[in-house]
């Protein structure tokens, strides 16, 4: 196990620095950088050269580079172009919001993602699971907007049961007003619900008559207790990785939904960042996603090699 | 995953057949049929999409489906904005396999060193989330269709150069083509030429998935306004133009959003059957 983790988080740490050049290297090195920005449609060749000067820009790419890293390890991104407040600020004050959202998403999407699973898996066949199935394909295939939209246009615009928007409400006013957070929590749970139920169905479904549930069978336990003792637990591995690409979707999700809704977190921010082209901000939002996912894919890894042990050295 | 679950039906009592299974399947079929039909046969209409009427007017007399928030004829609209969504995600599909199924190749029987540089090249690239990649590219003021077709079809190569590996690793120590070797013909034709051709089923499989996948990233790109222009009449586009408006003028969002739903419904219940076809002959 020592030896898998520590070779995993090596991993890790290349798809980190990985990151930060690519964030680096989209931003900086592409034509259209913050000079650019700065003088706008209407600068001359000799002002953008200026504010290259002013901001150093103009030096070597691996010394920018080395600088910049210099900088943003420390967590110094550098102030928004748009404000002129410290980028860090912003992106922390919006932290909060998304991490509510996901978190409320995760919340919901993994004790129901079990349920069905099992429920389907131990049934195959069943109403439930030829139910399942069919929302698979139903509510995956759709975009979130798409599927926000039409949730929206029926529940808040045809029964008025919903706010359509959370626009208006600040972040620290978010868990006082849990009715704002129904709609984007359910369009990011029925995207991920339902692969997520797959991966637990397909375990519970293959293991329930296997070598081992059959031999505790022939032992005389319960079958209450072979299924959730043994079957269940021996079932989640290809679950948490499934797990770890749903925090992936759900970071893109978010954006999206977000914006939808107007929800004042990272992914409006890194929206409205690309809108106004402000770099810095558009550096921060995207280590921070990128960096995410790195970080859920190692737990992942880990959590499953933990589950399911591979014979090292062996193998 | 769906191969032991498909297997393990097979394998217990025969099912009685449904009296729905074939208005479902013909459903699969005729589905995606619609929005695929107003995608191409809607830019032929003489419906001018051209700002002009009042802006989210309620459907009524001159304007059959009313205007959106420009003053444009949503009936136009809606028959003119397919085209884009369609043609993109068959560009990028055709790019991603451009690319993909040379490097999986390469990385399956070139040396050891350029397979692991293509396999860990694309580990990488899978540690980024899609949207966060064509994101930071439209920071920099790269936008359009073109270069959203290009980010997009590069997320998906490691995926398709990972299959293409998998898939072409056995066929490629076959004795047939040992003995093409023998015979001098060129690597690059016992590759394109024998390889590629015992590939092809689960590539075409994969594409029919991959196509859902491409168009619900686009689809998501275009709302979130990272392509096309503000003013396509692209049905992504229009839904995000219009979705303030949505209280007054509920047509400009609904019919485009409900077209891109049954499109990708439809287009995810086909690869589900073209899988199923594939796994029940392959066997």
């Amino acid at each position: 196990m020592f030896r898998y983790a520590l070779s995993r988080v090596a991993v890790a740490a290349g798809q980190c620095f990985a990151v930060l050049v690519a964030v680096f290297a989209l931003t900086s090195l592409l034509p259209g950088d913050t000079a650019d920005v700065l003088i706008g449609e209407q600068g001359t060749e000799e002002q953008a050269a200026l504010v290259r000067a002013r901001l150093g820009l103009d030096q070597p790419v691996v010394s920018r580079f080395g600088s910049w890293l210099h900088a943003v390890l420390q967590g110094d991104f550098g102030r928004s172009l748009v404000t002129g407040l410290p980028v860090t600020h912003e992106v922390t004050a919006r932290l909060g919001t998304t991490a509510l959202l996901a978190g409320c998403a995760l919340a919901v999407v993994v004790p129901l993602a079990l349920l069905l699973g099992v429920a389907s898996g131990l049934r195959e066949g069943s109403w439930i699971d030829r139910a399942l199935n069919g929302a698979t394909v139903l509510l995956h295939a759709v975009p979130e907007f798409v599927l926000g939209l039409l949730l929206v246009a029926w529940l808040s615009l045809g029964l008025g049961l919903l706010p359509a928007t959370a626009a208006g409400t600040t972040g620290a006013q978010l868990p006082g007003t849990p009715q704002v957070l129904v709609l984007p929590v359910g369009v990011l749970v029925s995207r991920q619900l339902c692969d997520l139920a797959r991966q637990v169905r397909i375990g519970v479904a293959e293991r329930k008559d296997g070598p081992m549930a059959s031999h505790l069978r022939l032992l005389g336990l319960d079958e209450h207790r072979i299924v959730v003792r043994h079957v269940v637990p021996n079932a989640l591995a290809p679950a948490v990785q499934q797990l770890a690409r749903c925090v992936d979707g759900l970071l893109g999700g978010a954006v999206v939904v977000e914006s939808l809704f107007a929800v004042s977190g990272l992914g409006t921010g890194f929206v409205e960042a690309v809108q106004n082209r402000d770099l810095p901000a558009v550096q921060c939002y995207a280590l921070v996603f990128a960096l995410t996912a790195v970080a859920v894919n190692l737990l992942a890894d880990l959590a499953v090699h933990r589950l399911v042990p591979v014979r090292e050295g062996r193998a | 995953m769906t191969t032991s679950v498909r297997r393990r039906r097979c394998r217990g009592a025969p099912r009685r057949r449904r009296p729905w299974a074939g208005a479902a399947s013909a459903g699969a079929v005729l589905l995606p049929a619609f929005p695929v039909l107003v995608a191409l046969a809607g830019p032929l209409l003489p419906l001018s999409a051209a700002p002009g009427g009042a802006p989210s007017a309620p459907p009524g007399p001159g304007h059959l489906l009313g205007t959106d928030v420009l003053g444009r004829d949503v009936l136009a609209l809606v028959s003119r904005g397919g085209l884009s969504v369609l043609g993109m995600t068959a560009a990028t599909l055709v790019l991603a396999y451009a690319a993909g199924v040379p490097s999986g190749l390469l990385a399956a029987h070139g040396r050891r060193w350029m397979d692991e540089t293509v396999m860990r090249g694309l580990d990488l690239l899978l540690a980024f989330p899609s949207l966060l990649l064509l994101m930071t590219l439209a920071a920099t003021g790269h936008r359009g269709a073109g270069t959203l077709v290009a980010a997009a079809a590069l997320v998906q190569v490691p995926a398709v150069a990972r299959l293409v590996r998998a898939t072409a690793l056995a066929p490629g120590c076959r004795t047939a083509v040992e003995a093409l070797r023998l015979q001098g013909v060129p690597e690059w034709r016992v590759q394109c030429g024998y390889v590629a051709r015992s590939v092809r089923g689960p590539l075409v499989t994969d594409a029919g998935s991959r196509f859902g996948l491409v168009l619900y990233l686009l689809a998501s790109a275009n709302f979130l306004g990272l392509g096309l222009p503000a003013d396509s009449p692209d049905w992504a586009v229009v839904i995000e133009r219009n979705t303030d408006a949505l209280f007054l003028q509920p047509a400009a969002v609904l019919i485009p959003a409900g077209l891109l739903m049954v499109l990708c419904v439809g287009a995810n219940l086909t690869a589900d059957r073209f899988l199923a076809r594939h796994e029940g002959r392959s066997r």
